[in-house]
């Protein structure tokens, strides 16, 4: 029976999938007691395992409580208790001390998406504070999907070019490419909208290594194809449109530039050598008559779809794949339309846009100083290590000395652990913002602790776009002495005598986004704030579908694509004059390293692909009980793979190569390509004396190496796995 | 008597285990060896033609409950309501004082007693506190792709047909488990 004294709080999850669900929490005599998801109108946004375990996570007696100082050695978890006032006092003298006897650059601030789509409380309120102190070396890069991004942002000139998801079922073919929505999420109702279009009778195409549980739930065909290699698939296919006269010529003509040139390179008139299904069966293993077939399908029913987010994009050269993909969607010409898709960055032009340039919005991003001041070299996410052991002696930036990391587990999550221990542990000074003691939390000097979203105030929005936010309604009081990043900050910024920083309170500064932001909907007006928090969710009205790019393709003249030539641009010249060795003006097939060709796979034969757990979000809640004992932590093998190795269901092995060696159980299956073995990326990193990890961090293994264009390719690597 | 029981479109799920936490935590079950609801994933075929299924299940409250028979102090019943099958603590042994005889005799294994000390046996109430107030058990409330349902078994009939095996379940001729399913094949 529910409680008279119960209430529920409205409130969302802030971790990093494209979703963002409604949770309701009952909180009684100031305890969460239970957590609901939505139950309103349709269609609701009901939340997934990892939201519904939250009470897990918050009330976890493995939360961290004080701030710490280290005792043992960097990486061994040894801490001691300090008070907040030693604390900010150690941290802002070390911040002073390596500013004036290095130089502001020599502070790397790590920040990234363990806590994310918050307005407030989140990685920007330290980009603030350390650039108003004076400067730091910032990161970039996306571990998840900057193949896409760029490509995205070549051809079309924005990454706003997704479809919202109810735009699903309107399509009458979808190819899912290397997309498991079921698992990754990508938006609330993703998965749900693929069943409605399952149920109408659309055909769906499952093109993955593994067969999914998507491949499962909604395909009428699996295709597994090796990874790295779908870009050779999808020059066979345009091959085939091409020669057998299946592609819409007027939409070429009309909307792009470039196709002649890419015509050319998939004809082989440019180095000999014609992409043919024949071609692409010996790279790819997916049998020539499936290529064909599949061309044949996309390019003659329409609308058609094809749907990826990041995966077959986190290789070699994941950019390839994201510019070929568009490609093809603009030789069938289904951009601009209902049930068609740009295959690109799947934003959609809805939402609310905190309104940046104006108002607080902008302060914060900025910290008030004129550009040059604020600019500094970026290291990207995958030279972080390499970057700190080799210093300007090796080409980069900055003698990094300090390294100041919030929102997020980089050890864990950027490629190449062991070397990300052995660099950490070169640094004069490490400071840590955590709600636990994760594997980069133990290599902190001074560690503090953080609230979650339940214990504070905040606006909340999914970042793939849909037309909702939410507010995060502070559900109970901060747990222990933790503080949020914000008020971390702030306090900082006392100590330090920066003015300015945050002279607003919680709700100033959220009342402030709220009244400068604009829903793209154009929803008018915007309830009030008070009105906002109250209801907790706020939906823009829309009557259909949301679609990037229908001016464009409606009306051109009037509504140029923001490309230099302002078509969708197939051939770029702007990439023609960046003259980046592998970054050709066209897609391209490119063969990867690390794939089956390269002279390593003679000692390391076995194709690694790091894949994203459903009882995880990234290395967030791999300590949840309720969420850990769903599923064990496993590499997927090939029957025929295990039977060459002796190896069995369930057997502890080694995965290893010159990077390093985790230890895991074996799960048999029959869901993976021979050949290819994957790991779900996020388990956390514990090495042992012997260097083995026993964690299973599948970053252990990957080769410190991003894209020409900065790709995150941790879908590129090679292994070899032995029983223990 | 109404009989109340679950449907389940096996074609729709994805193994998400949405449904596993809700209950768990709506039933604050922290220890996580008892599994009033679970989802079970079945594998068939060989590469590259493979079947994936998953069933969600919890007790079937069936119309002849084998565990009501094993119990050996009569600690299990029936509502006469509802046909929810209940389990009264205070009769009911505990696991270390009984050979666990209602859990033996469950073809599904859904009496469920965790690792305390003598725990009292305990299994799906089909959330009785919720549907007194009009409210979904919160599996069904929880379930992303809206695959589970509850009601009066007629009503469930009616509404989505009268199947009741599917991949990875087998139908107890003998207990009558009150679960409707649209299969995945």
């Amino acid at each position: 029976m529910t409680d008279p004294s119960e209430k529920t709080v409205v409130t969302s999850c802030p971790h990093d999938c494209g979703g963002r669900c409604l949770l309701k929490a009952h909180v009684k005599d100031g305890v969460i007691t239970k957590i609901e998801t939505d139950d309103g109108d349709d269609v609701q946004l009901r939340a997934c395992a990892r939201g519904r375990a939250y009470r897990q996570r918050v009330y976890s007696p493995d939360r961290l409580k004080y701030p710490m100082k280290r005792v043992g050695a960097r990486g061994e978890g040894k801490f001691e208790r300090i008070s907040w006032d030693e604390a900010l006092e150690t941290v802002s003298a070390e911040l002073v001390r390596v500013k004036e006897t290095h130089a502001p650059e020599s502070i790397l601030y790590i920040a990234y998406s363990g806590n994310t789509g918050t307005f407030l409380h989140n990685q920007l309120s330290g980009f603030r504070f350390l650039t108003m102190f004076g400067g730091f070396t910032p990161i970039w890069g996306s571990a998840s999907f900057w193949g896409n991004l760029f490509s995205t942002e070549i051809t079309f000139g924005t990454v706003t070019a997704g479809h919202t998801g109810d735009d699903i079922p309107n399509a009458k073919y979808i190819i899912m490419w290397g997309w498991n929505p079921a698992e990754t999420v990508q938006k609330t109702n993703t998965s749900f909208y693929l069943s409605q279009a399952k149920e109408k009778g659309v055909k769906i195409i499952s093109i993955d290594p593994r067969f999914t549980d998507s491949a499962a739930a909604f395909a009428d065909q699996w295709i597994p194809i090796r990874p790295g290699t779908d870009t050779a698939m999808i020059m066979a296919m345009a091959y085939t449109m091409i020669t057998e006269n299946l592609l819409d010529r007027k939409f070429l003509d009309k909307h792009t530039v470039g196709f002649d040139k890419f015509e050319a390179y998939v004809l082989g008139k440019e180095d000999g050598r014609p992409k043919t299904p024949d071609w692409a069966e010996s790279i790819t293993g997916v049998k020539k008559a499936l290529i064909q077939d599949l061309a044949r399908q996309y390019a003659t029913v329409k609308p058609a779809k094809i749907l990826t987010l990041g995966a077959p994009g986190r290789t070699a050269f994941g950019e390839q794949f994201h510019r070929a993909l568009s490609t093809l969607s603009a030789m069938t010409g289904n951009i601009g339309i209902h049930g068609g898709d740009p295959a690109a960055f799947g934003l959609p032009p809805v939402g609310l846009q905190p309104a940046a340039g104006t108002g607080l919005i902008a302060r914060q991003m900025t910290g008030n100083l004129p550009e040059g001041a604020r600019q500094r070299p970026a290291l990207h996410i995958t030279k972080l290590w390499d970057a700190i052991l080799k210093g300007k002696a090796g080409g980069y930036p900055a003698d990094i000395k300090m390294a100041y990391i919030t929102n997020g587990n980089p050890v864990n999550q950027f490629m190449n652990s062991n070397k990300a221990a052995q660099a950490l542990k070169k640094l004069e000074t490490i400071v840590v913002h955590e709600q636990f003691m994760t594997p980069t939390a133990r290599y902190a000097d001074i560690l503090l602790p953080v609230n979650t979203q339940l214990e504070r105030n905040d606006i909340i929005r999914p970042w793939q776009g849909e037309s909702y936010c939410i507010y995060l309604n502070r559900v109970i009081d901060s747990l222990y002495e933790s503080k949020s990043d914000l008020d971390i900050f702030t306090a900082l910024a006392e100590k330090l005598g920066l003015s300015g920083y945050s002279d607003f309170s919680e709700d100033e500064w959220l009342r402030d986004f709220w009244e400068a932001a604009r829903d793209l909907t154009d929803t008018k007006p915007l309830p009030d704030y008070d009105t906002f928090k109250k209801e907790g969710i706020f939906r823009a009205k829309r009557t259909r579908p949301v679609i990037a790019f229908e001016k464009q393709i409606h009306d051109p003249e009037k509504n140029p694509f923001p490309t230099p030539s302002g078509k969708i641009e197939i051939y770029s010249e702007k990439l023609k004059e960046r003259n980046t060795p592998d970054l050709p003006p066209i897609p391209m097939y490119i063969e990867a390293w690390e794939g089956k060709n390269d002279p390593a796979a003679k000692k390391y034969p076995l194709q690694l692909i790091t894949t994203h757990s459903k009882r995880r979000i990234h290395s967030n809640m791999d300590n949840n009980p309720w969420l850990n004992s769903l599923e064990p932590h496993v590499v997927w093998i090939h029957p025929q793979d295990a039977k060459t190795r002796g190896l069995e269901n369930n057997d502890e092995v080694l995965v290893y190569n010159d990077r390093g060696k985790i230890s895991i159980k074996t799960r048999v299956t029959e869901r993976i390509m021979p050949g290819v073995v994957s790991i779900g990326q996020g388990a956390w990193y514990r090495p042992d004396k012997n260097g083995v990890d026993r964690g299973g961090c599948a970053n252990v293994l990957l080769k410190d190496r991003h894209s020409p264009a900065g790709a995150f390719c941790s879908n590129t690597c090679l292994v070899e796995i032995e029983k223990m | 008597m109404t009989q109340f029981g679950f449907y389940f479109d096996q074609s729709r799920c994805t193994g998400c285990y949405a449904c596993v936490i809700a209950c768990r935590d709506w039933h604050d079950i922290q220890d996580t060896t008892i599994e009033l609801r679970k989802v079970i994933p079945l594998e068939q075929g060989k590469y590259p033609d493979i079947h994936l299924s998953y069933v969600s299940l919890s007790c079937c409250h069936c119309e002849k409950p084998a565990c009501l028979a094993a119990c050996p102090v009569k600690a299990i019943s029936k509502r006469d309501s509802d046909g929810i099958v209940v389990v009264d603590h205070e009769t009911c042994l505990g696991k270390d004082r009984c050979k666990q005889f209602c859990q033996q005799a469950c073809p599904y294994n859904a009496p469920q007693f965790g690792s305390a000390e003598n725990a009292k046996m305990q299994l799906c109430t089909l959330c009785a506190d919720r549907l007194a107030e009009d409210k979904n058990p919160v599996c069904v409330a929880a379930c992303p792709m809206r695959a589970l349902d509850v009601g009066p078994m007629d009503a469930l009939k009616e509404k989505h047909g009268d199947i009741r095996e599917a991949p990875g379940f087998t139908c107890s001729k003998t207990t009558g488990p009150s679960i409707i399913f649209k299969p995945r094949y």
